[in-house]
């Protein structure tokens, strides 16, 4: 798979998948709005969305959490050469490493997409704050989210890599 | 300008005392952007209000095991889900913790959930333009921290 190893398994239909059927395409519009609008980058979803991640490596991922009404987590799942790339195009000058830039740059994306995710969710009438960005990096990693709440994992193709959205919500 | 140092180290001094039985020692926070504390296992709970912001509890391996084990009464061998839910649920409670000591200031917050993360050498970091600051506390199984960024008003 470009941009790293990322081993995860396609969960099919199953109700934590389902609960989120009206907002997957939603979430999809807005990343797509965001890739488009201020990273500068053509993307599409890609495949199915799904339930489990598994391990990444040589990735970074920024997060935001949810808190109010229904409590939640948000986050964006990139390999570092997807990372980077996505650096550049914001400071139109290369990036070599995850440095202070790369992880400034992944941390805003999840709190702009953290923002339209607010924005969707306060139309469905839930009331919902973001918490602050934060980025986790590493060589090898593994997200173990709250085994109580609802999570859905969206795969997105850009240029040089394919990137996850990842939601989990209380419902 | 509330005492956030505090409340968290009076937190988690607290928590420890009463539902985990270590014993554990504070020491001076490490407060520049580039300080780190090893982790094979960080767990993170987001804050929302008017304090905006992010803790993170995070291990080394065998503190996790001797803090979950502590946690549980019974020994852990491995990082398992008892492991990272008791983690988990320390994150969660120092983050309760500190919420209670702002609502005595009359600074509102929400919590969000906890996440953990397990990985080879896990970077966490913020955004330019916060604060921030790492608590680290020994224990007899070793190290570990409490870091919080935040951002307040």
């Amino acid at each position: 798979m470009p941009g790293g190893d990322v081993t995860w398994q396609i969960a099919l239909g199953g109700s934590g998948v389902g609960d989120f059927s009206e907002l997957i395409p939603r979430v999809v519009e807005a990343t797509v709005e965001i890739f488009t609008g201020m990273v500068m980058m053509e993307i599409e979803q890609d495949g199915e969305p799904f339930q489990e991640l598994g391990t990444l490596e040589n990735g970074i991922t920024g997060m935001v959490g949810l808190a109010g009404t229904h409590k939640g987590m948000l986050a964006v799942h990139f390999p570092n050469e997807l990372a980077m790339a996505i650096t550049t195009s914001f400071l139109g000058m290369e990036v070599e490493g995850i440095n202070e830039d790369v992880q400034d740059a992944v941390g805003e994306i999840a709190n702009m997409l953290g923002g339209n995710v607010k924005t969707i969710l306060t139309d469905r009438g839930y009331d919902i704050q973001l918490s602050l960005p934060s980025t986790i990096s590493g060589e090898e990693y593994t997200f173990l989210p709250d085994n109580e709440l609802d999570q859905v994992i969206i795969p997105f193709r850009a240029p040089s890599g394919t990137f996850f959205v990842e939601l989990e919500l209380e419902q | 300008m509330p005492a956030i140092e505090k409340y968290i180290i009076d937190a988690t001094l607290d928590l420890f005392a009463t539902m985990v039985f270590l014993d554990i020692s504070p020491q001076e926070p490490l407060v520049g952007r580039d300080d780190t504390i090893d982790s094979s296992l960080t767990s993170m709970i987001g804050l929302a209000g008017d304090l905006k912001g992010v803790l993170a509890v995070h291990c080394p391996g065998p503190a996790a095991l001797g803090i979950a084990g502590a946690m549980l009464g019974m020994e852990c061998s491995e990082i398992d889900d008892d492991v990272k839910d008791a983690i988990g649920e320390i994150a969660n409670m120092v983050a309760g913790g500190l919420k209670s000591a702002l609502a005595a200031d009359s600074i509102k917050t929400d919590l969000a959930i906890p996440t953990t993360v397990l990985g080879k050498q896990v970077r966490t970091s913020g955004q330019a333009g916060v604060q921030r600051f790492i608590i680290p506390f020994v224990t007899p199984a070793g190290e570990f921290g409490i870091e919080l960024q935040y951002v307040l008003g």
